[in-house]
């Protein structure tokens, strides 16, 4: 069992491949690895909001009610419109305008953010986060027999919200006849390949707050995905600290009750919408969300809560702060 | 009435030694056969050794590359990457926000 291991930075997180053994007549998963790789930075150069010359921000200039747009682009804006309907708009790619007013107008990869546990003392009461009542996304539409994208001009779109998680299935698709594959996109998560359903890859999950593994996944197929303050998080202009995680109804930061959630899905790009939306609802409205997959909460004060099929699977106790969970699927 | 029959059974002591030597033949044709390499017990498999038997030692290999962009050749940036091949994942998968 040999695999190949690419490990670069792009899309402002790092980027990690694992290829296993290529089927008949394909590429050797090395040279799979480097196609892959071009094409996260053909991803991120087309979909960067950071990037002045990406199509994506094209769009969001473009004064044009019916604007063209690649076959990439539109596929970015209805994976996010499928996310936002998914969460019932908690997910919401168009609060463009309000993540920039929190200060959030450009790439903070690599830069140290603000402290959480002092972000969390000085943050107000904590409540779920609701759905924006005017629904701006759903004006957003894309034509494809047109190849446009449809919105009011001004409206703008952000892929940030599920275009990691994109990025990782729209690989995970050109690997399908690798034996095995992890498509890791700063830890939205895509696996595939027959023989990794019978020799399932162990995923750590990270804890939000001390940096530690704190479970351990065996997943054959399908995505997860982690959604946390414990990064994005920086002083606002009006010395409150804020995140990049918002409360579609007040365009605010959400402080929910939770710093972190884990969601495992089919995909990554589902996985990271119901991460999101956890995390986004709050304890009680994410355990529902998570019910039905499974998944991890982390609460404000660092207790680890493990949800549906997690919470049910065998636990097999490790040395020092670690749990291996029963494979899932 | 007794049955004729029953004095004609072969006595304890002819039955144990039949059994002994027929025991020892089969034995002994066992034993010929495998000395010869025609083990009987792999005559149903449809797998054949065509040639010699070659001894392979498995070596853990493992290859680091830094891939260094060089500059002007893509529009796209990238970055620096690290690539290895290896038998078993060195590194773990690790989920977090990102």
């Amino acid at each position: 069992m040999s695999e190949h291991d690419l490990t670069f930075d792009a899309m402002g997180s790092h980027v990690r491949l694992l290829i296993g053994e290529p089927g008949p007549e394909m590429a050797p998963a090395s040279e799979a690895a480097e196609r892959a790789r071009r094409f996260i930075f053909e991803f991120d150069a087309a979909l960067s909001r950071f990037k002045l010359d990406s199509e994506l921000c094209a769009l969001n200039e473009d004064p044009r009610e019916r604007v063209p747009a690649s076959p990439l682009l539109r596929r970015a804006v209805k994976a996010g419109l499928a996310a936002a309907d998914r969460s019932g708009g908690l997910v919401d790619p168009t609060l463009l305008r309000e993540i920039e007013g929190a200060g959030y107008v450009s790439s903070r990869a690599g830069m140290s953010g603000a402290s959480l546990e002092e972000a969390l003392a000085g943050a107000p009461p904590r409540k779920p986060a609701r759905p924006d009542p005017e629904q701006g996304w759903r004006r957003f539409e894309v034509d494809d027999d047109a190849g446009e994208v449809v919105r009011p001009p001004g409206l703008g779109f952000d892929t940030g919200g599920t275009g990691k998680g994109l990025a990782a299935d729209l690989l995970a698709a050109s690997l399908r006849g690798y034996s095995r594959f992890i498509v890791d996109c700063g830890g939205d998560i895509r696996i595939g390949g027959a023989d990794a359903l019978v020799h399932p890859y162990e995923v750590f999950v990270e804890h939000p707050m001390t940096g530690e593994r704190a479970h351990v996944v065996r997943l054959g197929s399908g995505g997860v995905a982690t959604s946390g303050l414990n990064v994005r998080l920086w002083h606002g202009a009006d010395g409150r600290f804020a995140h990049h995680l918002l409360d579609p109804a007040s365009g605010e930061p959400a402080w929910t009750g939770l710093v972190g959630a884990t969601a495992l899905a089919d995909t990554a790009v589902e996985a990271e919408t119901l991460s999101k939306a956890a995390l986004l609802s709050g304890p009680e409205g994410g355990r529902e969300l998570l019910a039905e997959r499974g998944g991890f909460l982390v609460h404000d004060n660092g207790r680890v809560e493990l949800v549906g099929t997690l919470a049910a699977a065998p636990r097999i106790r490790l040395p020092g702060n670690l749990s291996l969970e029963g494979a899932q699927r | 009435m007794t049955d004729p029959r029953r004095g004609r059974r072969p006595g304890p002591g002819a039955v144990l030694w039949g059994s002994i030597a027929l025991f020892a033949a089969l034995f002994a044709l066992l034993t010929y056969q495998l000395s010869i390499g025609a083990d009987p017990s792999l005559s149903g498999s449809t797998a054949s050794v065509t040639g010699p038997v070659q001894v392979r030692k498995v070596i853990k290999r493992r290859i680091v590359t830094t891939i260094v962009p060089t500059p002007g050749a893509n529009s796209v940036s990238t970055g620096p990457a690290t690539s290895s091949s290896y038998g078993a994942s060195a590194e773990p998968v690790t989920t977090s926000a990102s």
